[in-house]
C-alpha cells in the first residue's frame, strides 16, 4: 500500500529524515516511536503533503503511484487521512458542512453519489456516538473551543467518517486521560479491517495497549534505528529511548 | 478656473430647480437648504488633500470625465425582500414614486413621505429634520440637504415596540439619488429599519439617513448598499442618542465603484450603547471607504464596533475609526475592531482608529488585522479531500459571515448568508 524509500527531507535547510524506509501493507498495523524531536511528526506531514518541507532524496508510493506528486486533497480523496496532533480551529466554518463537503469530494473522487443532508446526518449520528460525542457538535465550528480531548475524538470521527485505506494518526493519545485513550482506541479499532491500514506515530508505549500494532519502528535522529513487533515497544517503555541510542550508530532494520 | 465656474453655476442651476419643484415647503425647510447649499459651494466635493479623504478620490465627481448619468447597461439586481414577512416595503425614490405604504403601517409605526411627514408631524419634522446630520463641515451631507428630492420618515411613537421591520428601498432613478431618511424612535420605543440600496448603470448617489434615539429607545439600523459596479455611493448616518438608549447600524457593502460612508452617533445621555459593525466586500476596481465616529459626551455609555472586510483584486480598502470620549464621560467601555482578509497580493488596506479621550476612567480598546488566509487552515481542510479553490471559498465565507452575526434579524443575517455562501463558497457539484 505504502512503500518509503530512502526519504530524506531538510526543513530550512535542516535535514530532519534521513533515510526513512517502511512498508505498510493493507490490513497492517505499524507504531512508529521515537524521543522529541526524531522526526515522526515531519514524516506524518510530509505523508499528507503540508508545505515547507524538502524532499531532498527517496520517492514515497501510494498504491502503486507517487505519493508526493499529489495535491493534499488528491492523497485525501485517494483514502490517505492525517489525524492531526494539533487539531485546526476552523472559526465559522461548521463541522456539518466541512465534512459533507470533504465526504463529498472523496465520494466524488471514487464514482460514488453525494449525500444528501440526511443521509450524511445518519452517517454523522452513527459514527459519533461510539465515541461519546455530543451531536450538537456537528453544528458548531470545527474544532472550536473544543477541549484537547475533543479535539483529538473529532479527528477520529472525521476518520470514521471519511473511511480512509491508509490512517497516520500524529500522538492522538498526546493529553489524553486513559477514558479518553480508550474511547479513541476503540474507534481506530473498529476501523481495523484487511484492506486498511495504519501508521501510529506515539511518543508513549500507552496507546500501544489499545491499539496493538503488528509492527513497531523506533525513529531516532531521523532514521528508523530498530525495528520489531509489539514487544519491542514494551522493551521500550521499560528501558527509555536511551537504550536506543546504542543502535544509532548501526545500519536499521528495515520494518516489513 | 472657468472649468469650477461652469460646475458652480451647474450646481446652482440645479439648486433653483430644486426650489421651484419644492416650493411648497416650509420656510424653516427651505432655510436649511439654503444654508446646506452656501456651505456646500464653500466646501467643495472633498479632494485627497482633505485628511478625512486621504484615501478616497471622489475628483471624478467633479472633474466631466464620467458621466454620472450613463444609461445602464445592466440590469438592476432584484430588490431583496429578505423575507421580511408582513413589514411594509417602501419603494423611496423610484420614478415615478411609489409609496404604497405611507401613513400607520401598524399602531404606533408610521412611515411616511416627507410631505405627507410634514402635514401630519410639523413639530417633530421641524426639530429633527436636517437638524441631526451636520451640515457646517460635511460638504456631502450639505450637498445631500440641499438637492434631495424626497425623504421617507419613520415615527415609532412612544412605548411602541415595531413587530415588523420597516424596509425603505431606494432604487438608481434620478429621485433616488440624494436619497434621505429620517427615524424618530420615541421614549421606550424599539423599531427596525432597513435600508436597501440597488441599481444599475453609472450614477452618484448621495444617501443621508438621520436617527434620533429618544429615551431607552431602541434603533436597529441596517444598510443594504447592493449598488452597480459603474456607480459612486457616498453618505452619512448620523444618530443621535438621548440617555439609555440603543442604537445599532449595520452596513453592508456589497457594490459600487467607489463607496464612502460616514456613520456617525453621539451619546447625550449616560447609559447609552451603540454598535456601529459592517461588512464590505470589493474586488477588481472597486473601492471601498468606512469613516465611523462615536462621540462619548456622557458617563457609562458602551459602544461596539466591529468591521469585517474582504478585498479581492486590486480592491482598495479604508477603515477609519473615531472615538471621542469627553471629559464628563467616564466609565466609558468602547471595543473597536476591523478585520480585513486579502486575497491577492494588490488588494490594499488603510485602517486607522482614532481615539481622543479626555476623561481618566474609561477603558477603550482597539484593533485592527489585515491578513490572509491562514495557510493551516487551509491545508487542514485539504487534508480532508477538499480541493484548494474550495478551501480558500470556504474560509473566506467563515471570516465573513463572523461580522454577520451581528445581525438581530434574521431573515436578513440568513440573506445576506446565502449571498456571501453563492459568491465565496458555492456548492461544488
Amino acid at each position: 500500500m505504502l512503500e518509503i524509500r530512502n526519504l530524506h527531507v531538510s526543513v530550512d535547510g535542516q535535514e530532519i529524515l534521513r533515510g526513512i524506509d517502511l512498508d505498510v501493507r493493507a490490513g497492517s498495523v505499524h507504531a512508529i516511536m521515537g524521543p522529541n524531536g526524531s522526526g515522526k511528526s515531519t514524516l506524518a506531514s510530509v505523508l499528507a503533503g503540508r508545505d515547507g518541507y524538502e524532499i531532498t532524496a527517496g520517492t514515497v508510493t501510494y498504491g502503486g503511484r507517487d505519493l508526493l506528486e499529489m495535491d493534499p486533497e488528491i492523497r485525501a480523496r485517494e483514502g490517505l487521512f492525517l489525524a492531526f496532533q494539533y487539531p485546526v480551529e476552523v472559526p465559522g466554518v461548521t463541522t456539518m458542512y466541512f465534512l459533507r463537503e470533504a465526504l463529498n469530494a472523496i465520494r466524488k473522487h471514487r464514482g460514488q453519489d453525494e449525500l444528501s443532508a440526511g443521509d450524511f446526518l445518519r452517517l454523522a449520528r452513527e459514527r459519533s456516538q461510539p465515541l461519546g460525542m455530543d451531536p450538537d457538535m456537528l453544528k458548531r465550528a470545527v474544532n472550536e473551543g473544543f477541549s484537547g480531548g475533543e479535539k483529538k475524538r473529532s479527528e477520529i470521527f472525521q476518520m470514521s467518517m471519511l473511511e480512509p485505506s491508509l490512517g497516520l494518526l500524529d500522538e492522538t493519545d498526546s493529553g489524553l486521560d486513559i477514558d479518553a485513550l480508550k474511547i479513541v482506541a476503540d474507534g481506530v479499532n473498529a476501523l481495523r479491517s484487511p484492506e486498511r491500514a495504519f501508521v501510529v506515530i506515539t511518543h508513549y508505549q500507552r496507546l500501544l495497549d489499545y491499539i496493538v500494532p503488528d509492527y513497531v519502528h523506533v525513529l531516532v535522529a531521523g532514521r528508523i534505528v530498530r525495528s520489531g513487533d509489539k514487544f519491542l515497544a514494551l522493551e521500550l517503555e521499560k528501558r527509555g529511548f536511551g537504550w536506543i541510542d546504542e543502535f544509532a550508530g548501526q545500519e536499521a532494520a528495515v520494518g516489513v | 478656473m472657468p472649468a469650477a465656474t461652469e460646475q458652480v453655476s451647474r450646481y446652482l442651476q440645479r439648486f433653483n430647480a430644486t426650489l421651484t419643484r419644492e416650493e411648497g415647503e416650509p420656510a424653516w425647510l427651505r432655510e436649511r437648504r439654503e444654508r446646506a447649499m452656501e456651505r456646500f459651494l464653500t466646501l467643495g466635493i472633498p479632494t485627497t488633500r482633505d485628511e478625512e479623504y486621504k484615501y478616497t478620490d471622489l475628483s471624478a465627481l467633479v472633474d466631466g470625465k464620467r458621466r454620472f448619468d450613463a444609461p445602464a447597461d445592466s440590469v438592476a439586481p432584484a430588490v431583496p425582500d429578505y423575507a421580511l414577512t408582513g413589514g411594509p416595503r417602501t419603494e423611496a425614490g423610484a420614478a415615478p414614486p411609489a409609496f404604497e405604504a405611507s401613513g400607520t403601517v401598524e399602531p404606533g409605526v408610521r412611515v411616511f413621505r416627507l410631505a405627507e411627514a410634514l402635514r401630519q408631524e410639523p413639530d417633530l419634522i421641524a426639530q429633527h429634520f436636517g437638524a441631526i446630520a451636520p451640515i457646517e463641515d460635511h460638504a456631502l451631507s450639505a450637498a445631500n440637504t440641499a438637492f434631495f428630492e424626497d425623504a421617507a420618515v419613520v415615527v415609532a411613537d412612544p412605548g411602541v415596540t415595531a413587530s415588523q421591520p420597516v424596509h425603505l428601498v431606494f432604487g438608481s432613478g434620478s429621485a433616488a439619488r440624494n436619497p434621505r431618511v429620517l427615524v424618530v424612535a420615541g421614549r421606550n420605543s424599539a423599531l427596525q429599519v432597513v435600508e436597501t440600496y440597488v441599481g444599475a448603470g453609472t450614477y452618484w448617489r448621495n444617501a443621508v439617513t438621520e436617527i434620533r434615539a429618544e429615551e431607552n429607545a431602541r434603533v436597529d439600523h441596517y444598510r443594504a448598499s447592493i449598488e452597480s459596479p459603474d456607480a459612486y455611493h457616498t453618505g452619512l448616518l448620523q444618530a443621535t442618542q438621548e440617555r439609555d438608549s440603543h442604537v445599532g447600524t449595520f452596513s453592508l457593502s456589497f457594490g459600487g465603484a467607489v463607496v464612502r460612508n460616514d456613520i456617525r452617533t453621539r451619546l447625550n445621555g449616560s447609559g447609552c450603547e451603540c454598535s456601529l459593525d459592517g461588512l464590505y466586500t470589493a474586488g477588481q476596481g472597486q473601492h471601498v471607504d468606512h469613516h465611523t465616529a462615536i462621540d462619548h459626551a456622557m458617563p457609562h455609555c458602551n459602544s461596539h464596533q466591529l468591521y469585517k472586510g474582504v478585498l479581492d483584486g486590486n480592491a482598495k480598502g479604508v477603515f477609519n475609526g473615531k472615538i471621542f470620549v469627553r471629559r464628563d464621560a467616564q466609565k466609558t467601555d468602547a471595543v473597536q475592531s476591523n478585520k480585513n482578509l486579502l486575497l491577492s497580493d494588490e488588494a490594499e488596506v488603510n485602517t486607522k482608529p482614532q481615539l481622543e479621550i479626555d476623561a481618566n476612567d474609561v477603558r477603550c480598546t482597539h484593533g485592527a488585522t489585515i491578513g490572509q488566509l491562514d495557510a493551516t487552515s487551509a491545508f487542514y481542510l485539504r487534508s480532508r479531500g477538499i480541493s484548494a479553490d474550495q478551501a480558500r471559498n470556504i474560509l473566506t465565507y467563515a471570516f465573513a459571515a463572523d461580522a454577520l452575526a451581528r445581525i438581530r434579524l434574521e431573515p436578513l443575517r440568513e440573506y445576506f448568508e446565502a449571498l456571501l455562501l453563492a459568491r465565496f463558497a458555492p456548492q461544488e457539484d
